[in-house]
């Protein structure tokens, strides 16, 4: 018998190995936690005096970034074990995966810089797989400066959250176009998704409001106050100067990108009453979409399919939030009461996130406040709470944010937060800054 | 004289003034007892009210794409672990000697003599070591230590496992295991299943994860018997775009997963 088996065994293998067809088996209710994740401070490959300024950087660019993610639970830094980790052979998974850190997964690796250059190596390793650990293994070389190091621990963060945020791609490149005053007139600024690098955009010496970045991240629509009235102005990146975009006639604001980027739709009050447009990205086959009495403004694409628009409508009073396809048929309406302004479709298409003082009037609490609702269902939740007035909420390219203006620091400020109402920073602290558009990758 | 007579004499004309008064007077407090008494009824109602958004709720948050924060432990004091340091029973307190203490002779004690020890007499037995089996995972009842395992929550009972000719996806990538878990429990939308189903038969969904991560060929398993139920899970699976590219590592160009929902009103 031992001697079939002997005989058989290679056969087996061999034969289960052809055979190999991958299962997965699992099921809900198994408790959706977040990735314990343990991220040690990134050490000095070479004896370099610059490193030091570069990893300090570089370690709190990406201890941010993952924290902000929303999808990992940091393990605090004093629970990790002595000794710096910097390469592979640094990692004692017993100590990492046991009682006071229990991480799940360890980002680790080295920061060196040679001459002007510098190199990272970093490692995501499941700590509790000892035979096959490496979820991800990269090197990134850059000038050694302190923006470029940066960069690359966002590059880092993003391709951790890609991988263990299943295949939706990280924020940590993207950007943020804002409203801000803090030259004087209220122009057109940009800046990181953490805050970091703001800088003005425009320098119209006029008011520029509501800029809405293109879905290829080359162009910013945004209305204007212009010689005849208030226009859409249209600013390309690339260029860095004004590109030319038709002037409709009366006011014109509000514009909103569709996300395959050939449309734009807007509120024109061209023929009296603010009606909701559609014009293609070049200027060219305007048409008109709503035909209400009272105002009809701030259009927003359903981010998905492109085939529903919310918007703001005045037609009962008070502004509230329907919905309609884009040809301005099936027109439903969202909000049941109060005042309800700026609506933003989510990445999926499943929710839309607004603005709405539900009781409103003398006498009520005149909260303004943030809310998510499930277009489907027709379920909401408030995101934020007893914060002053926040506005224009709109949401990040990963659907797992939301950014918005709000005056709970004393100043309109851009804040952010993630979309279940939790982590609420501010970005901004400088003049007023408002409006806040995020790029869509 | 004549002048000073007529100051007391001549009488103040004022009922009018009164009148006027009464009249002011009884229109102030008829018009503070008709915004108090009358005016209520039909425009404070909405102080409190839920305002007519009857088809509203408020469970979404569970399908926003992040994941549900960790269940809180019920009673920090009252479970069933043992807790995080061992408790030794006080050493006992021994009488220090001194060395140069002669010991007081309080009574002649007989002194016995001493028994006699054999060879197998002398052989203690072990002492059992205690262990310290007190180690608690951190955060108790916080991620499975183990890339597999069963495990409750909030009374639905699963377990995950895997199967098939020798494949080692599971174990090496365990990782990936979870990520697909997390996404198809996100898009799981509860409210597309009957309301009137309180709680229905395990339905088992297969379906394939393509090299670029898309989910492909998803089919009903195993039904549960509610055809919204059933509905519901395929769809959970359809609305994923992607799970992310399976891990570059991986030879095969796709990896079967079988999928169940367990659902409970």
């Amino acid at each position: 018998m031992k001697q079939f088996l002997k005989l058989f065994w290679p056969l087996l293998i061999l034969m289960t190995t052809c055979l190999a067809q991958d299962w997965i088996k699992t099921g809900t209710g198994l408790g959706v936690e977040k990735v314990r994740l343990a991220v040690p401070d990134f050490t000095a490959s070479t004896p370099d005096p610059k490193n030091a300024d570069l990893l300090k950087v570089f370690n709190e660019t990406l201890w941010n970034d993952l924290d902000n993610a929303g999808i990992f639970d940091m393990v605090s830094k004093s629970f990790y074990p002595l000794g710096q980790v910097g390469n592979p052979a640094d990692v004692k998974f017993e100590s990492w995966s046991a009682a006071p850190p229990s991480a799940a997964m360890l980002a680790f690796g080295n920061l060196g810089t040679s001459g002007n250059a510098m190199t990272v190596q970093g490692w995501l390793y499941d700590v509790k797989n000892v035979t096959s650990p490496q979820v991800l293994g990269k090197q990134y070389q850059d000038a050694a400066t302190s923006d470029a190091a940066r960069v690359t621990a966002h590059k880092f963060a993003d391709e951790i959250i890609f991988r263990l945020g299943g295949g939706i791609a990280g924020i940590a490149e993207s950007k943020i176009y804002f409203v801000s005053s803090r030259s004087g007139h209220k122009e057109i600024w940009a800046m990181d998704y953490d805050g970091a690098n703001q800088h003005a955009v425009t320098h119209l010496n006029s008011i520029s409001l509501s800029p809405r970045v293109s879905p290829d991240g080359s162009r910013i629509a945004f209305s204007s106050l212009a010689k005849g009235g208030w226009e859409i102005l249209m600013y390309s990146l690339d260029l860095s100067r004004l590109v030319s975009f038709p002037r409709f006639g009366g006011t014109n604001l509000s514009p909103a990108w569709s996300s395959d980027g050939t449309k734009l739709a807007f509120s024109s009050s061209r023929s009296g009453d603010p009606e909701i447009y559609i014009v293609d990205s070049s200027g060219a086959n305007l048409k008109r979409i709503t035909a209400f009495k009272g105002p009809d403004v701030s259009p927003a694409w359903n981010r998905k399919t492109n085939a529903q628009i919310a918007w703001v409508s005045g037609r009962t009073g008070l502004p509230q939030v329907y919905t309609m396809e884009s040809d301005g048929t099936n027109v439903q309406r969202l909000t049941d009461q109060g005042y309800a302004v700026s609506p933003a479709w989510s990445p999926n298409g499943q929710f839309l996130v607004v603005s709405w003082m539900r009781k409103y009037g003398p006498g009520a609490p005149g909260a303004q406040d943030i809310y998510i609702m499930d277009i489907a269902s027709k379920q909401w939740v408030q995101l934020t709470h007893d914060g002053g007035r926040n506005d224009f909420p709109y949401w990040s390219p990963d659907g797992r944010h939301i950014i918005f203006q709000s005056s709970r620091a004393g100043s309109l400020q851009i804040w952010t937060m993630l979309a279940d109402g939790t982590n609420q920073k501010q970005l901004t602290f400088a003049g007023a800054n408002t409006q806040p558009n995020w790029s869509w990758k | 004289m004549a002048a000073n007579a007529e100051i007391f004499f001549e009488h103040d004309r004022w009922g009018r003034n009164l009148a006027w008064s009464l009249v002011l007077h009884a229109a102030v407090t008829g018009a503070i007892l008709l915004y108090a008494v009358v005016i209520p009824s039909s425009r404070g109602g909405g102080w409190g009210a839920g305002g007519g958004g009857d088809a509203m709720g408020v469970t979404l948050v569970s399908n926003v794409p992040l994941p549900a924060p960790q269940t809180q432990t019920q009673n920090v004091l009252a479970n069933d672990s043992k807790g995080i340091t061992q408790s030794l029973p006080k050493p006992e307190p021994t009488q220090e000697k001194l060395p140069d203490a002669i010991p007081i002779p309080d009574k002649i004690a007989k002194t016995k003599p001493a028994p006699k020890t054999t060879a197998t007499q002398q052989k203690t037995k072990p002492e059992p070591v205690q262990e310290a089996d007190n180690v608690i995972p951190y955060g108790q009842g916080g991620p499975v230590s183990g890339p597999y395992g069963t495990f409750n929550e909030n009374g639905a009972k699963g377990g995950f496992g895997f199967t098939g000719g020798g494949g080692d996806f599971g174990s090496r990538y365990a990782w990936y295991v979870k990520v697909v878990q997390q996404k198809v429990s996100e898009n799981w939308l509860k409210y597309e299943v009957d309301p009137r189903i309180t709680t229905a038969q395990r339905v088992y969904v297969t379906f394939d994860v393509m090299r670029d991560g898309h989910p492909a060929n998803v089919q009903i398993e195993q039904s549960s018997g509610v055809p919204s139920l059933d509905q519901s899970a395929t769809r959970a699976i359809q609305r994923i775009d992607t799970f992310g590219p399976l891990p570059s590592d991986y030879a095969a160009n796709k990896v079967s997963v079988e999928f169940w929902f367990d659902y409970k009103r």
